[in-house]
């Protein structure tokens, strides 16, 4: 690229914005400084911030990684969301429970103590 | 998915995880994890990132990898129908995530939408917008919605929710994404029903879009016809009575 006016001042020179293909067959091979979509777009910084599009199967490969294994940390206890509960109608519970004092100190063990309360 | 024994799996890692914490603020990383070596810290968090703390001096590309930044953060919600009590008080927040593995941690430790009692809800909004009409981000928005037969909770109720999450979670719609506010499935004797909300009922191209999108997701035939209601006409209105603004 040169000017062809050929004047003392050097016009700003156009060039493609550097860019290089990287071939991806596994998400370990992943670059960590890119926001990575697998199977679709690569999307690196947007003019509105960061875009990071997942697809269906990328996420769904993501299903048995280690980390998706390990139970969330802070769940609250909501019998019968978050831990075992023949839930959900409460009153149905309580009474069914006071009628099943034998099953009492097994459901103690896994479930709410709150739930149990009651019982005592 | 049962959700006895992941339900209880989750407490013994909740006191884990606490336990942990408590021990991280007196001892070195690396000692805390050493008191959990063994069969237990197979499945505690913090047994995954002690290698992960080691495996980043060597190759820090995959260390990082491990999890998987969504662009937004995401609340579930549970809505347990009770009427004793005012409607918001039957709201609770189970969880908040932001990446790829805690979407799918809190997802395989919760209860199947199927296998809730009626009139329960399940709401995936994004952080810092509430489930209702009512919240400014979704007053002047309506939603999507995909009404179930009956006999559909059992064949295909829990596959079209788990897909109206990943389209949400994997920003689905393009552009459009940032119109999405949430997603609600409604568990309901009469017949369940799924939507996905949106912000802006006047913005029809973003609407119409994300309606296509979502409907081509859920493999819905082309036969099928889904609406588009305004949260203002279904406020005013019996939900079967609303008015469809649009629909694909």
């Amino acid at each position: 690229m040169s000017s062809s006016a050929g004047s003392g001042h050097q016009p700003s020179q156009s060039r493609a914005i550097p860019t290089r293909t990287v071939p991806i067959s596994d998400a370990a091979q992943l670059p960590h400084d890119y926001c990575t979509t697998p199977g679709g777009t690569l999307f690196s910084t947007t003019p509105g911030g960061t875009r990071i599009i997942y697809d269906r199967k990328f996420l769904l490969d993501r299903r048995n990684s280690p980390m998706a294994q390990t139970p969330p940390c802070h769940l609250p206890n909501i019998p019968g969301v978050t831990s075992p509960g023949t839930l959900i109608e409460d009153s149905k519970v309580e009474v069914n429970n006071l009628n099943n004092l034998n099953n009492h100190d097994r459901k103690h063990a896994i479930g709410d103590d709150a739930q149990f309360e009651m019982d005592i | 998915m049962a959700t006895a024994s992941p339900a209880g799996e989750a407490k013994g890692g909740i006191r884990k995880w606490e336990k942990e914490k408590r021990e991280e603020e007196e001892e070195e990383e690396e000692a805390a994890v050493g008191a959990w070596a063994g069969e237990e810290a197979a499945s505690s968090p913090w047994a995954l990132r002690a290698p992960r703390k080691k495996a980043q001096d060597e190759d820090p590309v995959e260390v990082k990898l491990e999890l998987h930044p969504l662009r937004n953060r995401w609340a579930l919600w549970f809505f347990k129908n009770d009427r004793s009590r005012a409607w918001q008080d039957n709201l609770h927040l189970v969880t908040k995530f932001d990446t790829v593995e805690d979407f799918w941690a809190m997802y395989s430790h919760i209860q199947l939408a199927s296998k809730l009692s009626s009139g329960c809800d399940y709401a995936l909004f994004k952080d810092g917008i509430e489930p209702m009409w009512e919240d400014p981000r979704n007053k002047r928005g309506g939603r999507w919605l995909v009404s179930l037969a009956k006999q559909q909770r059992h064949s295909e109720l829990d596959r079209l929710w788990l897909e109206t999450l990943l389209c949400l979670i994997g920003e689905s719609f393009e552009e459009h994404s940032r119109e999405v506010c949430g997603a609600v499935v409604n568990i309901r004797t009469k017949g369940d029903k799924i939507a996905v909300w949106t912000r802006e009922a006047e913005n029809q191209a973003g609407v119409l879009h994300i309606g296509r999108v979502y409907k081509e997701r859920l493999g819905l035939s082309t036969k099928t016809v889904i609406g588009y209601q305004a949260h203002a006409d279904t406020a005013t209105k019996s939900n079967s009575l609303a008015k469809n603004k649009f629909v694909v």
